[in-house]
């Protein structure tokens, strides 16, 4: 970690990408003490003061108000006429939630699946890679697609396990299970390259059970392929998540997402291009931010493997 | 004097020649308005006619193309507004006589008729159209089967013909027999579907191909989901169907399924015609309305916009919370989100229609503010505040935004409501499958022909079925069920006689809240500067005429 904190480009966006979180943790007491409206609040035939002048929130052609950069309608308003700002806001709370779930349900699968795959080998090895094989051959955004689209409308019912087709974790579920294989398969590599070290052998010359072995020895020397693998898996779930969003597979409305704000404002460019940059430029801050720091933790764990070149 | 008598006599004569050349249908000259004849326009469309087949073709891009190539028994008149409801004749020599029992329609067929291809037009021709659109599965094809006598058994394979199409090709007299009376009839028989193709014509699509027909127009030149051509037909001039015009110039359809670059072209004049059924997008709008403003206009279209309420499920099933929806609707908002091209309203039958009420809305001004407080407080005595309610709706703007409005305003005045959208090609057939049982959503519903029993089959107990089920609040409600039943086999042209019974349907239909109506839909009349704009009918039923469009 002492590598990390010299890495001043890393520690910027890491920075940043906290403030981030902060800002879209803080959505309510924006929406409730600055905006003074909900995320699904619409104004559409209300009007707002801006430059001493009562403008339409939505005109009566249904173009909505740009950024007034007050308190209301900081960011401007869609065409429900609903404050941009704290829907970005909420939006981001949404989508760095199903993040962070659909990273914790990827990590779950593929250390338990790519260390028994590893460090089992043989049968085991061969189902389990076939499995990581299957999913893998799906290009990711299809495969996202057609689970989400198929689960958007019904939800998820499995008995004793049910999401109905609103539920945030759907789209985390999805994302979720699409990117296991991509870090399940370098986990078993990994594993299978450990099993066979000397301290595995003394382990298992000491009668330690394979499950003793597999958390005792192989997981603990796994740690840094997995810490450098997370913020990788947080950034592109994040990306994942706004493009099944934008089309229709993830989020469901009235939900806010970064990615169903682009898709709603899409139509009213050139006049109304806020909708569309506000949530962009929010998405790319969010995804260049992890990125750039799970570059420098990358680096600071395994330095000989230094592919990024430095600011 | 004498000289001068020869001499216009002699003009006369020229004149009287000329004028009986003319009404023979040179193509270059087959103008009944005296415009401009000849040259190409193009014609831009949204979204790609599901079928130029005849019998196959139902949606309204079809009909544009297919109405004007296919003309049936009976056709509309080419005029603007409720002129443009009026049957007339088409390839039958007059409007049918019709038994006193309202189940027999007798027609003549035209003497001298002959298809685009040059063959002549038979009385049998008109059983093998009607044969050819059921089993080749025309969208409304229950529209002939449920009505002419022996149509289901043969859409079922138990019989080779219709039993109640009886024709005669030596005198062209055609006789169809009804099951029952059904007032709208010969407006069944206007539809392109029944427009006659020649015997032995496939019986397959062919809708890359499409076969020769009576009309203004051929098709040719199709290029799948990309272009197709219309083009003048050489044997039809505005002499063979009085009230059917030639045509002036060729078209060019052309598939833009992007709306910005549609209204662009347009406005930029090298498309000629944009499709009505588009949207202009909003930001377009006001730059259209500045520099196109001879050029465009908003044509008030007889369809309406709502949101069902299933009177089957909770919380719909209690009237108050109906009525809490009704009042709680700004109508106003909506029309800003349908970019202004909506009419505020609050009655089930759209302005246009006979039988649309002319009394006050019994749940407020559909142009003034809503009654929230009210609605709010209808809520908290049903007793079903805080009830889990899912809203349906389609994807495509603005049906997703009605939606996302509409969901807005249930959690506003009590409800708790989320979202469903699918996509528009799949929204009816998921909300029509009765295992759905969807609680609430959005409803769009334009005529098919100009008679109210059209829109009332959304409201009639019979149209609830397990699949394709049309009644979406499932309405079984004896009073709507008997109006039906009485009003039904009136016929279009005697529907003056039952109009006040229609407002008074129609009204009792809004005090019950069955549906939550919100407007009736307005769409644009867009054309480029080289198109005679005053002279383009807007139709009410196919909308753009292409069939008189002229270049200046």
């Amino acid at each position: 970690m002492r590598a990390v904190a010299h890495d001043k480009v890393a520690l910027a966006f890491g920075a940043l990408f906290v403030a981030i979180v902060v800002l879209c943790l803080f959505a309510p007491v924006y929406a409730q003490d600055v905006a003074h409206t909900g995320p699904d609040d619409n104004h559409i035939t209300e009007t707002v003061i801006v430059d001493g002048k009562q403008v339409d929130v939505v005109s009566p052609q249904g173009v909505p108000i740009g950024p007034t950069w007050k308190g209301r309608f900081l960011l401007g308003a869609d065409s429900n006429g609903r404050d941009v700002a704290v829907r970005l806001l909420y939006g981001g709370r949404n989508s760095l939630e199903i993040a962070a779930i659909a990273t914790l349900i990827t990590m779950v699968l593929a250390v338990l699946l790519g260390t028994l795959a590893g460090y089992l080998r043989g049968f085991a090895d061969g189902v389990l890679s076939r499995l990581f094989d299957l999913v893998w051959a799906y290009p990711a955004v299809l495969l996202g697609v057609a689970l989400g689209v198929a689960l958007a409308v019904g939800g998820l019912n499995l008995g004793l396990f049910t999401l109905h087709s609103g539920s945030l974790l759907l789209p985390a579920f999805v994302i979720g299970i699409v990117f296991f294989p991509y870090v399940a398969k370098p986990l078993r590599a990994h594993a299978l390259s450990l099993r066979e070290r000397e301290f595995v052998d003394a382990a298992r010359v000491m009668g330690s059970s394979p499950l003793r072995i597999m958390v005792g020895e192989i997981l603990p020397n796994l740690t840094s392929t997995i810490i450098v693998f997370v913020p990788l898996i947080v950034a592109n779930a994040i990306l994942l998540e706004a493009g099944l969003s934008y089309l229709g597979a993830g989020v469901q409305d009235p939900n806010p997402s970064w990615g169903t704000m682009i898709a709603d404002g899409i139509r009213l460019i050139p006049g109304a291009i806020h909708l569309v940059l506000v949530p962009g430029v929010m998405l790319v801050l969010t995804v260049l931010s992890v990125n750039v720091f799970a570059d420098g933790v990358r680096d600071a764990l395994d330095p000989k493997a230094i592919v990024r070149g430095r600011f | 004097m004498h000289r001068t008598l020869r001499s216009l006599l002699g003009l006369s004569l020229a004149l009287a020649l000329f004028a009986g050349l003319s009404a023979c249908g040179s193509s270059s000259t087959g103008s009944t308005t005296g415009g401009t004849t000849g040259g190409t326009a193009t014609v831009l469309m949204g979204t790609p006619p599901d079928s130029l087949d005849p019998g196959l073709g139902a949606t309204t891009q079809s009909y544009e193309a297919t109405w004007i190539t296919y003309t049936g028994l009976v056709t509309y008149a080419h005029a603007s507004g409720e002129a443009g409801t009026k049957l007339i004749p088409g390839l039958a020599e007059s409007l049918p006589s019709v038994s006193s029992d309202g189940k027999t329609y007798t027609f003549t067929l035209r003497k001298g008729l002959v298809y685009s291809n040059g063959a002549p037009v038979k009385a049998s021709d008109f059983a093998y159209t009607i044969q050819r659109a059921i089993k080749l599965g025309w969208g409304d094809k229950e529209l002939l089967t449920e009505n002419i006598a022996g149509g289901e058994a043969f859409d079922k394979g138990k019989s080779s013909s219709i039993s109640g199409i009886q024709t005669d090709d030596a005198t062209g007299r055609i006789t169809v027999k009804l099951v029952a009376p059904y007032g709208p009839f010969l407006n069944v028989l206007a539809f392109p579907a029944a427009g006659l193709v020649p015997s032995g014509t496939a019986m397959k699509s062919l809708t890359n191909s499409p076969p020769p027909g009576v009309g203004p127009y051929e098709i040719a030149s199709v290029v799948p989901n990309k272009s197709f051509a219309l083009t003048r037909n050489p044997h039809f001039s505005s002499s063979t169907i009085p009230g059917v015009p030639a045509g002036h110039v060729d078209l060019n359809v052309k598939i833009v399924s992007n709306n910005q670059s549609e209204a662009e072209q347009v406005l930029d004049n090298t498309a000629d015609v944009f499709d009505y059924n588009d949207s202009i997008p909003p930001t377009l709008i006001s730059q259209v309305e500045s520099q196109a403003s001879g050029r465009y206009a908003k044509e008030p279209t007889v369809s309406g916009e709502y949101f069902f309420l299933n009177t089957k499920a909770k919380p719909f099933d209690n009237p108050l919370a109906r009525q809490a929806v009704n009042y709680a609707i700004d109508k106003r908002a909506l029309q800003r989100l349908d970019s202004g091209m909506l009419d505020p309203g609050c009655f089930f039958l759209p302005v246009g229609m006979p039988g649309h009420p002319t009394s006050p809305c019994p749940y407020g001004d559909p142009n003034a503010a809503p009654n929230l407080a009210k609605a709010k407080e209808l809520v908290r005595q049903s007793g079903l505040a805080g009830t889990p309610v899912t809203v349906w709706g389609g994807s495509r703007a603005p049906h997703k935004e009605f939606v996302d409005y509409y969901a807005s305003v249930l959690n506003a005045i009590g409800f708790k409501a989320s979202e469903k959208i699918v996509a528009d090609a799949q929204y009816y057939q998921t909300v029509g499958n009765l295992s759905t049982n969807p609680q609430t959503g959005w409803l769009s519903f334009s005529q098919d022909f100009p008679n109210p029993i059209d829109f009332y089959q959304l409201l009639d107990a019979k149209s609830i079925l397990p699949t394709e089920n049309h009644n979406l609040s499932q309405v079984d409600d004896p009073h709507i069920q008997s109006e039906i039943a009485a009003l039904g086999p009136v016929p279009s042209s005697q529907l003056s006689s039952v109009v006040g019974r229609w407002q008074a349907l129609d009204q009792y239909n809004a005090q019950k809240a069955y549906l939550a109506p919100f407007g009736y839909d307005e769409v644009p009349k867009f054309f480029s500067d080289r198109i005679d704009f005053g002279a383009a009918v807007f139709h009410p039923v196919y909308g753009n005429d292409w069939s008189t469009l002229q270049l200046k």
